[in-house]
């Protein structure tokens, strides 16, 4: 029964969604309105039919309904109801589906929002969302069906990939990477309709940056979330570890955001039209190629489920919207014409740049070293390693001139500045330099890299900083009321601008805490007894005893430890080895124990609960958390651009020609008022 | 798992791991002989170059499976009888194949890992200052631009709404 209604209703979908790309691209054509409305009708048919066919397989999964392939194939009785509901996402078929699901939200929100505008540019834009759901939704319907039916259905299923249930990040960490990966259609088809048009007017800049800014977002905090899995599941203290998933996160991650950046220079200048086009459409791309590289099983990971037929068909729909874009903007590319132009290169234009020259490089980089071994394996049939000493070799060095330029590039002025200029703005944040490392220095920091990103992290932190309370401080010496100028300059109309500074300064925390804690963690093995102690990095870790724990899905061999510091107890943690039906090997649960200055980390590596014996791995890592907070606040950053303020503010102001040097300049009538 | 053990009583004590072989293949140690932290610490920074062949990616410091631990070991013992990191990742490359290399070797086809990012910098600046060269030039076509306005996007968007401007 919901096997044949999901089936029906993704029938529907594939129709809608290639008759509505057919309307769109037509409609693009001949310039008609009636077209246009009809290709929206489509496009919110298609969102309803996603949402429609996920909802019968949530449905199936919570009812335990066997007879649907796919809930026999991730269904349990036993596991909790939160498991049932992310099953969804915990083996190909239903990701796929999810995928439709989000391409479905995010094209019928697109569409809403851009019904009564852009009339131009939409209907090559809705064509596009369009015709990449028209590719899902056959995904969906034939290579990866998660709505097969089962002739005698199982009285209970084997539940979903126990390392999926292992961690309540599973439950967060795949919806927000879908988020970012899906939501980069949006901005890819709005790209292709610019293209297909050979123009881009100034005012289709603003759903182009938001549509690409919304799933950056996403996309950013996604990846820190994979990182936080994998440190809290993995059990080897780490969170990154260049493994060709985690790239595959990476890769559009960069390009995306070298393209919010020279989005900046465009709006500002009008020039970089074609290039910060090419950068949306490889992010779109590079999103194709990074589910390739989970998905088809080229790569060994727990993300790519089992050996499965989709890789080719991934990979077809890889070159086909490879051959589109390259055609498109061979043709059409030198129709986008510049219409400002650049002043010098020691100018804000220029860092950006170099942001982007630097961005490019780091992308092609990860991608190097990531698709490398397959090629060469395909070559000559050696098998070989691309692995993190040579990410670390090849990425640490750009990484730091990224964070250099997060210092030099907003303390330039925009336009051609003076020399006297360039050294006032660029000679005080050495002071913020020499502050941080010397601080660094202080607390026992002596790798020259790890200094030189103190150094580099506290020139850019001055400088954030300074720019982020300048507009605030100027308006208080002219006396505006604290609350009038924090409204009216961090808030209100500057609020994008300080926006992007919010984003700045998490960056540089979290490369500086990036580069503090892979350079000056410390770690011990040890094997302890019932009531031993031992002092790691001035904490005393005392086990108190070992025990089995069982729960419906699982049992697990739980070690307890208190931690105290100089005598007062501080935490009691628990790591532990789960062991579910599904799995022969146990999987370990590493327990930590964060501050902020840094994370105590016990790792299980051996049990005997018997003798009450455990081998316990004991990690001190500084300033990890400060990696996951500062991403969420790059998140909230990005967030805060986003939303739009109030269109009221249009009359508050007269418009202000920005001079070299900024000036923030306040209208008298405001004042006044 | 009783190798993790092992390890630690091996690292503590010196204890002779099972490294038979290695003298046939790369010869007789051509470095000194390293104790305690010292050892400690390049077995860590040698275990990271080598790939442990049944996890996914993971090098040998980092992976806690039974294999990764072995080599582990047997890396302290090479470092602790003076064999050095070159002779230390040819020993292994030897019994595993260059897959167990993390970093690719300077050699063959696998030399352009290396080079391609590098010719990518150096081609990628020169297109910026090409670039900003052209972008520098008074547009041709166009009227010559004012010292360009360096306009508030707001402001912009303002003047598109009263639809006067440009």
């Amino acid at each position: 029964m919901n096997a044949t209604l999901g089936r029906t209703i993704i029938l529907a979908s594939l129709l809608v969604s290639t008759a509505g790309a057919i309307i769109a691209f037509a409609a693009g054509r001949t310039r008609s309105r009636e077209g246009l409305k009809w290709a929206q009708r489509f496009a919110y048919a298609f969102a309803f039919l996603m949402i429609a066919a996920t909802a019968v397989m949530e449905y199936a999964l919570l009812t335990h309904d066997f007879s649907v392939g796919y809930v026999a194939q991730v269904g349990s009785r036993t596991v909790p109801v939160w498991v049932t509901i992310v099953s969804l996402w915990s083996s190909l078929e239903g990701s796929i589906l999810f995928w439709g699901l989000i391409l479905g939200i995010y094209i019928g929100i697109a569409t809403w929002f851009t019904r009564n505008d852009y009339h131009e540019y939409m209907p090559d834009a809705i064509g596009v969302w369009l015709a990449s759901a028209a590719f899902f939704s056959f995904l969906i319907a034939g290579p990866a069906n998660p709505f097969l039916s089962v002739a005698n259905p199982p009285l209970d299923g084997p539940g979903p990939n126990p390392l999926l249930q292992n961690h309540y990040l599973m439950a967060i960490h795949p919806p927000f990477l879908y988020l970012g990966y899906v939501g980069m259609t949006i901005p890819f088809g709005m790209a292709c309709a610019a293209l297909i048009k050979g123009r881009l007017g100034h005012g289709f800049l603003k759903p182009l940056r938001e549509s690409l800014m919304l799933p950056w977002i996403f996309l950013t905090i996604s990846i820190m979330l994979g990182g936080w899995w994998a440190y809290e599941v993995l059990g080897w203290g780490g969170y990154w570890a260049w493994d060709p998933v985690e790239n595959a996160s990476l890769l559009p991650w960069l390009t995306g955001t070298a393209a919010l950046h020279s989005m900046v220079v465009l709006e500002r200048r009008g020039i970089l039209k074609g290039w910060t086009i090419t950068l949306i459409q490889a992010t779109f791309l590079l999103v194709i190629l990074g589910t390739f590289m989970t998905r088809s099983g080229v790569f060994n990971s727990v993300h790519s489920f089992t050996q499965s037929s989709i890789g080719p068909t991934i990979l077809g729909f890889l070159a086909a919207a490879l051959v589109f874009t390259i055609a498109l903007l061979a043709t059409r590319i030198d129709l986008l014409e510049s219409e400002g132009r650049l002043e010098g290169g020691v100018t804000r234009e220029g860092m950006f740049l170099f942001n982007n020259l630097l961005f490019v490089l780091l992308t092609f980089t990860v991608l190097i070293g990531t698709v490398f071994p397959l090629v060469v394996e395909a070559i000559n049939g050696k098998q070989m390693s691309v692995g993190r000493p040579y990410f670390d070799r090849m990425v640490v060095p750009v990484g730091a001139a990224l964070l250099f330029l997060i210092g030099i590039g907003p303390a330039l002025p925009w336009g051609r500045a003076t020399r006297a200029q360039i050294r006032r703005a660029l000679l005080p944040p050495i002071g913020g330099a020499i502050l941080v490392s010397g601080i660094g220095f202080a607390l026992g920091v002596r790798n020259p890299w790890t200094l030189l990103t103190l150094a580099f992290g506290g020139y850019a932190a001055q400088v954030t900083l300074t720019e982020m309370w300048l507009p605030l401080v100027q308006r208080l010496k002219r006396g505006d009321s604290f609350g009038e100028a924090l409204v009216d300059a961090n808030l209100g109309r500057g609020r994008r601008r300080f926006a992007s500074y919010v984003v700045h300064a998490a960056a540089i925390v979290v490369i500086v805490a990036i580069a503090v804690s892979s350079t000056m963690r410390s770690d011990v093995e040890l094997q302890m007894t019932r009531g031993q102690a031992t002092t790691v990095a001035g904490y005393t870790v005392t086990l108190l005893g070992v025990e089995e724990r069982a729960e419906p899905h699982r049992m697990s061999t739980v070690a307890k430890f208190t931690v105290a510091k100089n005598g007062a107890q501080r935490a009691v943690l628990e790591p532990r080895m789960n062991q579910y039906m599904a799995m022969r090997e146990p999987i370990g649960s590493p327990d930590v124990y964060t501050t902020a200055g840094g994370d105590l980390y016990l790792s299980l590596m051996n049990v005997d609960i018997a003798r009450q014996s455990v081998g316990v791995h004991v990690i001190n890592t500084p300033m990890v958390v400060w990696i996951w907070i500062s991403v969420i606040m790059m998140g909230i950053g990005g967030l805060a651009a986003l939303i739009p303020h109030r269109r009221t503010a249009v009359t508050n102001y007269t418009p202000v020609v920005e001079p070299a040097t900024p000036r923030y300049v306040k209208p008298e009538e405001v004042t006044a008022s | 798992m009783v190798a993790a053990a092992m390890l630690a009583a091996a690292l503590a004590f010196g204890q002779a791991a099972q490294v038979p072989d290695a003298a046939q293949f790369v010869g007789p140690p051509q470095g000194r002989p390293l104790a305690g932290e010292e050892l400690k610490e390049r077995t860590q920074y040698i275990g990271g170059l080598l790939r442990c062949p049944v996890c996914q990616g993971l090098s040998v410091s980092d992976s806690p499976a039974e294999m990764a631990v072995n080599m582990k070991k047997q890396v302290g013992e090479l470092l602790a009888r003076g064999y050095t990191e070159e002779q230390i990742l040819q020993y292994f490359e030897h019994s595993y194949g260059q897959f167990v290399l993390l970093k690719p070797k300077f050699q063959g086809v696998n030399a352009l890992v290396w080079l391609l990012p590098v010719i990518v910098l150096v081609l990628g600046a020169a297109v910026v200052f090409m670039k900003m060269r052209k972008l520098a030039q008074p547009s041709v076509a166009a009227a010559p631009a004012p010292p360009a306005p360096a306009e508030d996007p707001y402001v912009a968007r303002v003047r598109e709404m009263v639809g006067g401007g440009k």
